[in-house]
């Protein structure tokens, strides 16, 4: 997930790190140890590698040693914010395979835009881009879920304006969830850029406060880990 | 942005396939990291991954031992 994901989707081009979103379970959770072995991978910070902070929302983590990965940090987690458990996603993710087999699980476009939804101010122009590509990649032969996630999840005046004129029927359906549909079937189109900076800013607080008691939590266990 | 308000460079890196993007984007890093560079996250305090303690002050942000040579006016 995250910015490797990206990079496969063609919304980035290079990642220094590695998010892994995995399955809570006892068994998983041993598999993941012994990668993570192979990898050397020490922990560092908090929280501790624990089913019940990774539960909570926390993620671990970690920094390799081994050669060809010295230094690259991992971090691992078992949920994300307002996002369906992992074995929903897992159920629609997007699977690649490479000449010898190895297989690629990413998080499909759409929950990906999801999970980029965050405060940081650089994940908003790659939801941009996200939703792009998956327009260009499927506008032709378009299904009802695909319009519904475009005209939910588009960020580009532009490509709003596109996609009420080309589905009229379902932008007037998507009004009620979002109101700036209105601005781009008006053609609206500075007051439509003012509406997706407050959508963004909204969501972002959002996102604050979906931290702010993991982030307390966070300075406990560092707390705890200095008094050690 | 629309796809056709992409610039040329990225139109061209969307026509590769996912795994040629992957296999590029590894080139990029390995390079990257032979010109020096540091795998340490960019500092982002607004990221809840974000580590203070991780910062190492002797490595420049995205790069492996940049220092200052001469301070501008202003």
């Amino acid at each position: 997930m995250g910015g490797q994901a990206c990079v496969f989707y063609g919304a980035a081009q290079v990642s220094k790190d590695i998010d892994f979103l995995v399955l809570s379970e006892a068994e998983n959770f041993a598999r993941l140890q012994a990668a993570l072995e192979t990898l050397q991978a020490d922990r560092i910070d908090v929280p501790p590698f624990d089913p019940a902070a990774l539960a909570r929302g926390h993620a671990v983590h970690f920094r390799c040693r081994a050669p060809g990965v010295a230094g690259l940090r991992v971090d691992v987690m078992t949920r994300l914010r307002a996002m369906p458990e992992f074995t929903s996603l897992w159920e629609r993710r997007t699977t690649l395979v490479d000449d010898e087999g190895v297989e690629y699980h990413l998080l499909c476009i759409p929950d990906l835009v999801q999970a980029k939804k965050t405060q940081r101010s650089k994940d908003w122009p790659v939801i941009e881009l996200l939703v792009t590509i998956h327009y260009r990649q499927h506008a032709g032969e378009a299904t009802d879920e695909q319009v519904d996630f475009w005209l939910h999840e588009a960020r580009t005046p532009e490509l709003l304006v596109e996609l009420c004129r080309r589905f009229p029927t379902q932008a007037a359906e998507v009004t009620a969830s979002r109101p700036l549909i209105r601005l781009a079937q008006d053609r609206s189109l500075d007051e439509l850029r003012m509406a997706l900076d407050a959508e963004v800013r909204a969501e972002q607080a959002r996102d604050r406060d979906y931290w702010e008691p993991l982030r307390r939590e966070l300075e406990q266990f560092r707390r705890e880990h200095r008094d050690r | 942005m629309t796809y056709e308000q992409l610039p040329d460079e990225w139109k061209e890196w969307l026509s590769l396939s996912p795994l040629e993007r992957f296999a590029r984007g590894e080139q990029m890093l390995v390079e990257y990291i032979a010109m020096g560079g540091s795998l340490d996250p960019d500092p982002d305090p607004t990221s809840p991954f974000d580590i203070p303690a991780e910062w190492r002050p002797d490595v420049a942000h995205g790069r492996a031992g940049l220092r200052l040579l001469r301070r501008g006016a202003g």
